[in-house]
């Protein structure tokens, strides 16, 4: 899950696309493949670039693989916090510098940071192109903090866990998901934090922080867009090649997640809680595996629109959920599959927990229909086609494929995958990953307050 | 459903984008090599916009198309030219239930059919209504337009809204407001809109409120489809990967036959404020259990079609945006909130400007001020050009990333179309921003926002912020949460007593 980012994004509706295109995916639509080029510098920072020359823009990406799974202990929260920082100071840029650079000129910057990888990206006018180059790889060579900066950013951080995860009537909800989930893997913290564990950052941490994980042989540098590639490549090698490669090791996180062996429960709590809610959890496979492609289709029969199964049984039909939703996290170890739903009025957790738990065990007793499959697949072709509208979007494509799944080929040769899911395929990865005795069960509701039962809404109705 | 976004668009770029780069490195400590400056600009690239062309159809509905072939989409909007305005005083939420309702059945298509036959197109179908206009529209692969087409022209023009699907979406309607209004941020901005409109038009919720969601019965919004649902109230835009041509030829054989009704469109009431000098309000909400302060700044701001729209959107912008002077305020040198943003919404006639941030529930009362403080400071002081310039171009970065997707090229034309305005803005918009001055700004600043007729309202923690907040404003109004009504503009429930006598 993607708690957090210097500043909030759009995120794309429920699933993260593992996918791409191939040259011809059905009968009707040509996908345009993405031509990349993909080379490495000596120090080993990786370029992976692509033109595209339909407006004058560039998009600039660099994708670090360091992310909430590498929060030293004692420091959830950690990597999203130093996520902040990289738009501080550096040796030769001072607070804020970046925006200047992007902003400024009538572009923008933004990063993000996920649980296995942490993206920060531009998109420019392309004739700033040599410019943005200049300063990814300072802030790579030379990032500065101090006190003063380093304080008021915690702050902001320590806001941005109020706002994502404090204020929202579900915001709990959905931080109780990554805490109760795993018992092991690192990924049972919160990629948000606390706001204790923010508390005890240091600037120690972020300079070791810094010196272990940004480095050219751990980054990869994503140039989509509008330029001239010789003339790119030379401005890469000029500021990127004298980054200089650390010998010490990259520490990798090696912790794997055991199997589940019986059901779990959890009755979580929160203020200003209208609606009960209910989230039920599952380990999924690394999102590299085989079973990924069958897993997005049955996420996107089970919850994506209204005519997706979790929205007809519960909110259409039985009319026990407002919401519903299905949701394949998958990362680069073992990730989550989740189903859940918030409530009716006057329904209770244990009616959507039941209603849930029957349509998962219809897609492991049934078939999915041709019709189902074919809907699923089109819908997630369309994603595909719309993620890669924008030179960014193509750019996040390629960085999930080459950082997050480890070959950037699949850019291109994933849409092939998923088309050919079969109904047989979605129906093996129900029965082998979903049983009852390995799921976490959160139930959500209003805490019992000391002024108000509960926060029911004012203004009269029912 | 992960969390909550604000807006980015998309990128672009500008021929007259060659502007100074406030490269700031001096000033640092001394450092063993000579320190580095960014590499300057190279010569900026040209840029095209496509251009729109349209025909009006015989019953009055207006066709627009604008054609990019990038990739393999077609986006379409249907919009009929009123929305949340034109709600009965005590149905708010009319206009947006009846929009919603389209996709809940025709004569033709029950509402599991609509959804099953766009969803295996790979597409979407959306309906709802903002103010002043009521939409529906989809998004699809260029393939499957013509059949996306065939049911957003049924859902408009055939719904039955049947009393099962009303029911079934009224208790989602409350549902949702039941979340909403806990929700410190969302719940701010219903508040603010009563405070700013009292009982005008556009002061209550678009989606209603529990009381009015409960009392819409079905002729309401069987009268309000007959009413306002007609083809020379309507425009129709197509934007993507679909020749002019053909998109004309669609729209013929899927409206043409539409009928328009021989009874001319009722005429427009007031909507707007009528401005009568009221002193402006301080509301805080007691939220007791609120994980923040939402703090909202807001006041009249101007219609779509202002002559000083250009002023105003720059003005704005020098507030507004990730490096605007909230945010740098608030955010970057304070750490008092994730962000801090204003907005001057224009509609047809003059909507809110609002400025908000939300805070530690301690920091309420401060970010109020500081928010009040930066808008004043707008009016008494001149921006210099070093802070104008950048500026301006986030404003056209932004427009510009707008037209990127076939979504955001509908879109912008739509909001033309829906104001009467000539398409060929689309063209000008970079120059008429260039235009702006700092002398535009202060006199905008002065004359529309002035700070001294702004609203505060605070949802949260009272406790946490009120002694401070009632040093700078004595007069504050304090509503508990449970005695909040948002069906009226003293926004009291009347058993709480004389407050609820100040009615306008």
């Amino acid at each position: 899950m993607q708690w957090k980012s210097k500043s909030l994004v759009v995120f794309l509706a429920l699933f993260l696309l593992a996918g791409s295109l191939v040259t011809e995916v059905s009968a009707q639509v040509s996908m345009p493949r993405l031509d990349f080029r993909d080379r490495k510098l000596a120090n080993g920072l990786r370029v992976i670039s692509l033109e595209d020359h339909s407006s004058p823009t560039v998009s600039i990406q660099v994708w670090y693989k360091v992310g909430s799974k590498d929060d030293p202990e004692g420091r959830s929260g950690f990597a999203h916090l130093f996520e902040h920082m990289m738009f501080k100071s550096t040796r030769n840029m001072k607070d804020e510098m970046m925006d200047r650079l992007t902003e400024d000129v009538g572009g923008f910057n933004n990063a993000s940071t996920w649980d296995d990888y942490t993206n920060y990206y531009e998109v420019v006018p392309s004739n700033y192109l040599e410019t943005l180059l200049w300063a990814e790889a300072d802030r790579m060579a030379s990032l500065a903090v101090n006190e003063k900066n380093f304080g008021s950013e915690r702050a902001v951080v320590q806001e941005e866990f109020r706002s994502r995860v404090l204020a929202p009537p579900y915001g709990r909800l959905f931080y109780a998901i990554e805490k109760r989930s795993f018992t092991t893997h690192p990924y049972r913290r919160p990629g948000i934090g606390s706001l204790e564990d923010l508390d005890a950052a240091t600037i120690a941490d972020v300079k070791a922080f810094f010196k272990t994980f940004y480095r050219p042989d751990n980054a990869t540098l994503i140039v989509v867009g509008d330029f001239d590639a010789k003339q790119m490549d030379g401005w890469i090698d000029k500021y990127f090649g004298r980054v200089p490669k650390p010998d010490q090791p990259l520490p990798r996180v090696t912790v794997k997640e055991p199997a589940r062996t019986a059901e779990q429960r959890f009755a979580e709590t929160g203020p200003n809680v209208p609606l009960p809610a209910v989230a039920i959890t599952y380990l999924a496979p690394p999102v590299t595996s085989d079973d990924a492609y069958a897993l997005r289709v049955a996420e996107s029969i089970l919850g994506n629109g209204e005519s997706s199964r979790l929205y007809q049984s519960l909110v259409y039909k039985q009319q026990v959920a407002a919401q519903a939703f299905a949701q394949a996290d998958l990362r680069e170890d073992s990730g989550l599959f989740v189903l859940g739903a918030i409530l009716a009025s006057e329904k209770l957790p244990a009616d959507a927990e039941k209603a849930l738990l029957a349509e998962l065990k219809r897609v492991q007793d049934e078939s999915v229909t041709q019709a189902e499959l074919d809907k699923a697949k089109s819908q997630l072709l369309t994603n595909i086609i719309r993620e890669r509208e924008t030179s960014n979007g193509k750019g996040d494509a390629l960085g999930r494929a080459a950082v997050l799944m480890g070959d950037v080929q699949r850019v291109n040769t994933d849409v092939a995958k998923l088309q050919s899911v079969s109904a047989g395929d979605v129906q093996r990865v129900m029965k082998k990953y979903f049983s009852d005795t390995n799921r976490v069960v959160i139930t959500y509701q209003a805490e019992a307050s000391k002024d108000k039962p509960a926060a029911a809404a004012p203004g009269g109705g029912k | 459903m992960r969390t909550t976004a604000l807006n980015l668009s998309k990128s672009f770029a500008l021929a007259l984008l060659l502007m100074v780069l406030p490269i700031a490195v001096s000033g640092q400590t001394p450092s063993p090599a000579p320190l580095e400056t960014p590499p300057p600009p190279s010569a900026p690239r040209s840029v095209s916009v496509p251009k729109p062309v349209e025909m009006t159809l015989r019953n009055g509905l207006r066709v627009i198309v604008i054609e990019d072939h990038d990739m393999p989409l077609v986006s379409s909007q249907l919009l009929m030219k009123n929305g949340g305005e034109v709600d009965p005083a005590n149905l708010s939420g009319l206009a947006d239930l009846t929009a919603s309702l389209l996709t809940k059945g025709t004569k033709a298509r029950t509402a599991p059919q609509i959804a099953e036959q766009i969803e295996a197109l790979g597409g979407a179908i959306s309906s709802g209504a903002g103010w002043d206009a009521s939409r529906a529209a989809v998004n699809v692969m260029s393939t499957k337009f013509e059949p996306a087409l065939v049911i957003l022209a049924d859902i408009v023009r055939n719904p039955v809204f049947a009393e099962e699907e009303i029911e079934r979406l009224r208790q989602q309607y409350l549902d949702a407001l039941s979340v909403s209004m806990n929700d410190p941020g969302t719940l701010a901005g219903y508040v603010a809109s009563r405070v700013v409109f009292g009982d005008a038009a556009y002061g209550h919720p678009l989606s209603g409120t529990m009381k009015s969601i409960a009392e819409i019965k079905r002729e309401d919004i069987a009268a309000l489809h007959a009413k306002f649902y007609r083809p020379d109230n309507a425009v129709l835009v197509v934007g993507g990967d679909i020749k002019a041509a053909e998109a004309f030829k669609l729209a013929e054989k899927l409206f043409g036959d539409w009928p328009k009704p021989g009874a001319a469109m009722p005429s427009r009431g007031q909507v707007g404020k009528i401005e009568k000098g009221e002193k402006p309000r301080v509301v805080v909400v007691d939220m007791p259990e609120a994980g923040q302060a939402a703090v909202v700044l807001a006041r009249t701001g101007i219609s779509r079609n202002d002559p000083d729209y250009f002023r105003g959107i720059v003005t704005n912008a020098v507030l507004s945006g990730y490096s605007g002077r909230l945010n740098q305020e608030i955010r970057i040198k304070r750490g008092l909130s994730y962000g801090a943003r204003s907005s001057l919404d224009t509609r047809r006639d003059a909507g809110p400007f609002e400025a908000s941030a939300q805070t530690k529930n301690p920091s309420g009362a401060q970010v109020a001020a500081l928010l009040v403080g930066e808008l004043g400071r707008l009016s008494t002081q001149a921006v210099n050009e070093s802070e104008l310039v950048p500026r301006k171009a986030v404003l056209i970065g932004n427009f510009g990333r707008a037209l990127e997707t076939t979504d955001g090229l509908v879109a912008q034309i739509a909001s033309l179309a829906l104001h009467g305005l000539n398409l060929d803005e689309i063209n000008g918009y970079i120059k008429n921003v260039q235009s702006i001055t700092a002398a535009d700004v202060q006199k905008f600043a002065s004359t529309r926002l002035d700070a001294k007729n702004a609203n505060i309202i605070i949802v949260g923690n009272s406790k946490e912020f009120l002694a401070e907040l009632k040093k700078l404003y004595p007069e504050v109004e304090v509503i508990a949460f449970a005695d909040l009504d948002l069906d009226h503009a003293s926004l009291k429930k009347s058993s709480v007593g004389a407050a609820g006598a100040a009615k306008q």
